[in-house]
C-alpha cells in the first residue's frame, strides 16, 4: 500500500503561504500529520484539517515576525534587520535579472550625468571662493557712460583704496606674462599677475614658505621680488625649498624669490597664475594716470558694512574725483561686484541650463523605473494579495519594497558614480580654460554626497511607487484585480505623459542651441579662418630694450616665415580677431572735437606689419593698404609740426568711420589716439569690419596702425601665416624658423585659424553637446516608457482583443485602438512639454544667438521629431496586438 | 528582562518539557506526540508550532537543520533544542509552581 500524500496543488498553495525558508520543514510535519489521519478518517475531513492547519501556521509565523520585527532580538538593531531585508531583496531581485539590469541601467545614467554636471558646476557656481571670508571680496569698476564695467587707472585705484572708509584693504590687478629661459636654450612664457602688495593679505591667504609682499616690495625700480605658485616651484624647480632667497632671471631681469605659496591656492582673477610680483607703479608714471585704464580692482569690505553701503560711499567718492577731472571720466559711478558674481557670471547660464538639463534627465529615469516597477507589481499582484491575506500588513510590504528599492538604486548608484567618473574625465579637456576653479573639478566629497542623497531619493520613490497596487491588493485580496490594472495604466500612463513632455523640453533646449551655433558659425568673422595658423611670438630682455630691435626681430621673423615652401603671406599684429585680447583706446577726430575726450568712440588698436589685412584677407573697402614705405612714424605732435619723420597713417574699420562722420568719407581725415599729446593720424584706408571679442559679440570699430609709428614697440605679438596647404602641417617648420632666429624667446598658442572660431564657439558646443545626449538619452527613454505601457496593456487584454477579432474587428480597427492609446499619451505629453518649454527656454536665451526662446520653427520641429519617436515605440505593441489568435485565446479560457 | 521575573505560561511549560524529553529528535510532529501521550492534551499542530516559534523569538529554543531522511525525496527537518536560558527559566516556574503548591492536599507531591 502506498503512503495517502496531501494532494500537490494544496501543498503548492501552502508552500506559497510560507516563507522560503521554512516551507519544508512545515510542509513536512503537514505531510505527516497527514498520514495519521488518513489512516484515521476519510479524506475530505484530513484535507480540511490539512489546510487549516497549514494556513493557520502561516498566519503564527508572520505574527511571530511581525513582532519580531516591530521588538528585534536583543543585540539585533534596525540595521542589522535591513540588512536582512536587503538580503531578501537580493535573492527577488536576481530572480528578476533582466528587471534589474534595466533598472540600474537606467538609474546609472540618470544619477552618472547629474553627478557629473554637478562635479563640474558645484566647485566653480556653489562652492564658496577658498579665499577667507570670500562674501566680502568685491570688484571695484569704474562705470562707463553705458553703464558697463570698466577697469581703472593706478590714480583713481590709489584715490580710492586711500579715502574709502568701507574698505578694509584693496588691491590693484594687471597682467603680466614673464618669459623664463630654460636649461635647454628654450624659453617659456608664464602666466603671471602684477598686483599690490596687500593682494594676498587682502585674500587672507599667506605663502606656504617665505613670505608675501610688504609695501616695501611696492616701490618703482629695482630689485624686484616675485612669488611663486607651489605648481611652479614643483615643474621647473623640483621642490628646493633653498629657491626662496635666490634670484632668478624673468624677461632677463633679475628677480627675488621671497615665498611659495600653499599647494591649494587657486586665483578666481586669472585661472591658471604661476606667478606674481609686485605692482611697482608710482602716481608720477605716465602709465598710472587716471585714463589709463588698465588695472582691475579688488576690495575687502569691512565686515559689518554690506555692500550697498560700500557701494554708495565709493559712488560719493566717484563723484567728487569727476567734479575734480571732469575731462578724465566719461561718466561718474562705481559698480561694485561680488568676487564670486564676477568670475561665474560668464560660465552661470551655460552651466545652470546644462545642471537643470541634467536634472530632468534624471527625472526622466526615475519615471522610467517607477513605471517598471509598477509593472512589475502588477505582475506580483497575486503574490502580494496573497501576503495580505495571510497578515502580512502593509508595513511589511513597505520594508520589503523599500528594501528592493534601495538595492536597486544603490547599485545604479555605484554604476552611476563610474560613469560620472568616467564622464567628468571626458568633459575636462572641453572645458573653457579660463572658467575659474577649474583644478578643483573632480568627483568630489560634496558631488559624492550629492548622489547618495540622490540615489536615496530615488530609492524611496522606486521603493514605494508599486505601494498603491499592494494597498489595493489589500482590499481585492483574491478577486481578480482587472480593475486595478486598468487603474496602474492611468498612472504609468500619466507617468509617460510626464516623461515626453521632459524630452520634449530638453530636445527643444537642444535644437535652439543647435540653431544657435549654426547661426553663428554662419557670422562673417570679417577674415580668411581657413589655411590660416597664429601663433604668438615674443622679444623681450635685455636683447630688446630698443624698440628698432623689436620690429627689427619681427621683420626677420616675417621674412624667415614667408621662405618657407607652402607659406604664402606672413605678418605681425598685436592682437587677432575673435581674441578677447582687449586693447581698446579712445579714437578722437580732429574735425569733431569733443569737450570731454573720454566720450570719444573706443576702438580696437591693432599694430601690423604692411601685409597684416591682405595675410588675413580683410577687405579694403575704400583707399589705400599699409606700405612698406609707411615707415617709422613721430612721437609726439611737435615732431610732426616740425616737419620731421613721415606722417602717421591709420586704417580704421568701416563701423569706425561710420560712426564718427556718417555717410561722410573718412579718407583723408585725422584721428588722435592716447591724449592730447600724441600725434595726429591720417585715415588712408577703409577695412571691413572684423569681429574682435566674439562671434556673438558686436563689438566692430576698430582701427589698424602700421607697428613702427606706434608710439613703442610691442614685445608680444601674434603671427599670422597664410599657407597654401594644410596650415598644420606646416606648423613645425614655422616654430622651427622662429626659433633659429632667437632660441630664447618662446612660441605660444600655436593654432590654425578654424580654432579660432571654435574657440568663440566652445562653450555653446559643449552645451549643445551635453543638450543633444541628455535630449537623445531622454527620447529613448520616453520612447521606452509609451513602449513599456503599451506592450503591458497589449499584453493584458489579449483576450479582449481575441474576442474583438473573433466579432469581426478588422486589423485596422485593432492598430487604431492600440495607436489610439499611445497617442493619447504623447499627444499629452507634447501638449505639456510645449508650455514648460515655452516657460523655460527663456532662461536659455543668455546662450542664444539669432533665435528667440519661443522660436515657432523649433517648437514645433522638436514636437513632430517626439511624436514621429513615440509613434515608432506604438509599432511593436500594434503589430503584435494584430498577431493576437482568437481561437487560442479563447480556448485559454 | 531577567528570567528569574518572567514565568511561562502553561502551554509553553508542556512544549519545553516535550523537547527536553524529545532531545535530539524535538520537532512539531514529535513534540505534539509526546505532549498527547504524556499529558493526554491531543493539541493541533498549528497550536505547537505558534508555541514553539514564540518560544524561539524570546530566545528559549534554537534550532538547527537536520540531514535529510535517507530514503528518495527525503526532507530535513527543524530541529528544536532548550538553551541555557529556556532551561533557567523553566526551573524557575516549575519552583514557583512547586512553592505555591506545598501543603496542599490536591496536589500530589512533586518528586
Amino acid at each position: 500500500m502506498t503512503m495517502p500524500r496531501p494532494p500537490r496543488i494544496l501543498e503548492r498553495l501552502i508552500a506559497w503561504a510560507l516563507p522560503r525558508a521554512e516551507d519544508e520543514f512545515i510542509l513536512g510535519d503537514l505531510a505527516e500529520e497527514y498520514v495519521e489521519d488518513r489512516q484515521r478518517g476519510s479524506r475530505a475531513r484530513s484535507i480540511l484539517r490539512y489546510l487549516w492547519t497549514g494556513f493557520a501556521i502561516a498566519w503564527h509565523l508572520r505574527e511571530t515576525r511581525g513582532s519580531r520585527a516591530i521588538q528585534p532580538r536583543r543585540g539585533d538593531g534596525i540595521v542589522a534587520a535591513f540588512i536582512r531585508d536587503l538580503h531578501a531583496a537580493g535573492k527577488t531581485l536576481r530572480h528578476a535579472r533582466g528587471f534589474t539590469v534595466t533598472v540600474v541601467l537606467i538609474t546609472a545614467v540618470g544619477i552618472g550625468a547629474t553627478t557629473a554636471i554637478f562635479s563640474v558646476a558645484n566647485p566653480i557656481l556653489f562652492s564658496p571662493l577658498p579665499y577667507a571670508a570670500p562674501e566680502h571680496l568685491v570688484m571695484v569698476w569704474e562705470r562707463a557712460s553705458d553703464g558697463s564695467n570698466n577697469r581703472t587707472g593706478y590714480a583713481t585705484f590709489a584715490d580710492l583704496s586711500r579715502e574709502g572708509r568701507t574698505l578694509q584693504s584693496s588691491a590693484a590687478i594687471a597682467g603680466w606674462q614673464p618669459t623664463i629661459a630654460t636649461g635647454d636654450g628654450d624659453a617659456e612664457r608664464l602666466r603671471g599677475q602684477s598686483v599690490s602688495w596687500q593682494f594676498f593679505e587682502m585674500l587672507g591667504l599667506g605663502p606656504a614658505i617665505g613670505r608675501g609682499f610688504v609695501q616695501a616690495d611696492d616701490q618703482p625700480g629695482e630689485p624686484r621680488v616675485a612669488v611663486l605658485t607651489h605648481g611652479l616651484y614643483q615643474q621647473r624647480f623640483g621642490s628646493d625649498s633653498s629657491l626662496v632667497g635666490k634670484t632668478i632671471l624673468l624677461d632677463g631681469r633679475p628677480y627675488g624669490v621671497i615665498g611659495i605659496l600653499p599647494a591649494g591656492f587657486d586665483d578666481v582673477f586669472q585661472p591658471g597664475t604661476q606667478i606674481y610680483r609686485t605692482l611697482s607703479y608710482a602716481a608720477s608714471q605716465p602709465w598710472a594716470c587716471r585714463t589709463c585704464r588698465h588695472l582691475r580692482m579688488v576690495a575687502r569690505i569691512h565686515p559689518d558694512v554690506a555692500v550697498d553701503a560700500a557701494a554708495t560711499e565709493l559712488n560719493m567718492l566717484s563723484t567728487q574725483l569727476v567734479a575734480e577731472y571732469p575731462t578724465e571720466y566719461p561718466a561718474a559711478g562705481i559698480n561694485l561686484v561680488p568676487v564670486h558674481e564676477e568670475v561665474t557670471r560668464q560660465a552661470r547660464p551655460a552651466l545652470m541650463a546644462v545642471l537643470i538639463a541634467a536634472g530632468f534627465l534624471l527625472l526622466i529615469a526615475c519615471a522610467n523605473i517607477t513605471n517598471l516597477q509598477i509593472a512589475r507589481s502588477v505582475r506580483r499582484g497575486n503574490e502580494f494579495a496573497v501576503r495580505v491575506a495571510l497578515g502580512a500588513g502593509i508595513p511589511q510590504l513597505v520594508r520589503q519594497l523599500l528594501a528592493e528599492g534601495s538595492l536597486l538604486a544603490l547599485s545604479g548608484g555605484v554604476a552611476g558614480v563610474l560613469l560620472a567618473a568616467g564622464a567628468i574625465t571626458m568633459l575636462k579637456p572641453y572645458l573653457p580654460e579660463d572658467l575659474p576653479r577649474l583644478g578643483a573639478v573632480g568627483l568630489d566629497i560634496s558631488a559624492l554626497i550629492f548622489s547618495v542623497g540622490v540615489t536615496f531619493a530615488v530609492g524611496l520613490l522606486v521603493g514605494l511607487a508599486p505601494l498603491a497596487t499592494a494597498r489595493r491588493a489589500q482590499t481585492q485580496a483574491f478577486r481578480a484585480g482587472r480593475s486595478a490594472t486598468r487603474r496602474s495604466d492611468v498612472g504609468r500612463g500619466a507617468i509617460v505623459v510626464g516623461e515626453v513632455a521632459l524630452a520634449l523640453m530638453l530636445l527643444t533646449g537642444t535644437g535652439l542651441l543647435g540653431r544657435s551655433l549654426l547661426t553663428l558659425l554662419a557670422v562673417d568673422p570679417g577674415f580668411e579662418a581657413e589655411r590660416l595658423l597664429t601663433l604668438e611670438i615674443q622679444s623681450t630682455g635685455p636683447n630688446y630694450g630698443e624698440d628698432a630691435a623689436v620690429w627689427s626681430y619681427h621683420d626677420r621673423v616675417r621674412d624667415a616665415v614667408t621662405a618657407i615652401p607652402g607659406v604664402v603671406a606672413a605678418a605681425v599684429s598685436t592682437q587677432l580677431p575673435l581674441g578677447g585680447n582687449f586693447d581698446g583706446n579712445g579714437i578722437m577726430a580732429e574735425d569733431k572735437p569733443l569737450d570731454n575726450p573720454e566720450l570719444a568712440p573706443g576702438g580696437q588698436r591693432y599694430a601690423v606689419s604692411p601685409e597684416y589685412l591682405s595675410t588675413m584677407q580683410i577687405p579694403i573697402l575704400e583707399g589705400r593698404n599699409f606700405t612698406a614705405d609707411d615707415g617709422p612714424g613721430n612721437k609726439s605732435e611737435q615732431a610732426s609740426d616740425a616737419g620731421g619723420g613721415k606722417a602717421g597713417v591709420t586704417i580704421l574699420s568701416a563701423s569706425l568711420a561710420r560712426r564718427i562722420w556718417g555717410e561722410e568719407s573718412a579718407l583723408g581725415k585725422r584721428i588722435r589716439v592716447g591724449g592730447p599729446s600724441r600725434p595726429w593720424l591720417t585715415v588712408v584706408g577703409i577695412a571691413g569690419d572684423v569681429r574682435h571679442t566674439g562671434l556673438d559679440q558686436t563689438e566692430l570699430h576698430g582701427f589698424y596702425v602700421p607697428e613702427r609709428q606706434w608710439y613703442w614697440a610691442d614685445n608680444q605679438v601674434v603671427l599670422v601665416v597664410r599657407t597654401a596647404t594644410r596650415p598644420l602641417s606646416l606648423a613645425p617648420q614655422i616654430v622651427q624658423a622662429v626659433r633659429d632666429i632667437d632660441p630664447s624667446q618662446p612660441v605660444m598658442h600655436l593654432r590654425p585659424g578654424d580654432q579660432l572660431i571654435a574657440t568663440s564657439t566652445v562653450q555653446r558646443r559643449l552645451a549643445l553637446m551635453l543638450f543633444a545626449a541628455f535630449g537623445i538619452v531622454a527620447a529613448l527613454l520616453s520612447a521606452a516608457g509609451v513602449y513599456g505601457v503599451l506592450a503591458g496593456a497589449v499584453a493584458e487584454r489579449r483576450r479582449e482583443i481575441g474576442i474583438r477579432t473573433a466579432l469581426g474587428a478588422t486589423p485596422r480597427a485593432i492598430v487604431q485602438w492600440v495607436l489610439r492609446q499611445g497617442m493619447a499619451m504623447a499627444v499629452g505629453g507634447l501638449v505639456l512639454g510645449l508650455v514648460g518649454s515655452i516657460l523655460l527656454t527663456r532662461y536659455l536665451r543668455a546662450m542664444l544667438f539669432g533665435i528667440e526662446p519661443t522660436d515657432p520653427a523649433t517648437l514645433g520641429g522638436t514636437a513632430l521629431v517626439v511624436a514621429l519617436v513615440a509613434l515608432g515605440a506604438c509599432l511593436i505593441p500594434a503589430w503584435r496586438a494584430l498577431r493576437v489568435d482568437p481561437v487560442t485565446v479563447l480556448k485559454a479560457d | 528582562m531577567s528570567e528569574k521575573s518572567s514565568t511561562l505560561g502553561e502551554l509553553e511549560v508542556l512544549v519545553l518539557l516535550a523537547v527536553l524529553r524529545c532531545e535530539g529528535n524535538a520537532y512539531g510532529i514529535t513534540v505534539r506526540d509526546e505532549i498527547r501521550h504524556r499529558a493526554n492534551r491531543p493539541l493541533a499542530l498549528g497550536t505547537i508550532y505558534k508555541t514553539l516559534m514564540r518560544l524561539e523569538v524570546k530566545g528559549y529554543l534554537d534550532s538547527s537543520t537536520s540531514a535529510p531522511e535517507p530514503k528518495r525525496g527525503g526532507r530535513r527537518r527543524k530541529l528544536y533544542r532548550a538553551t541555557g536560558r529556556g532551561r533557567t527559566v523553566l526551573e524557575h516556574s516549575m519552583k514557583t509552581l512547586t512553592r505555591m503548591a506545598q501543603g496542599l492536599k490536591v496536589v500530589p507531591e512533586f518528586s
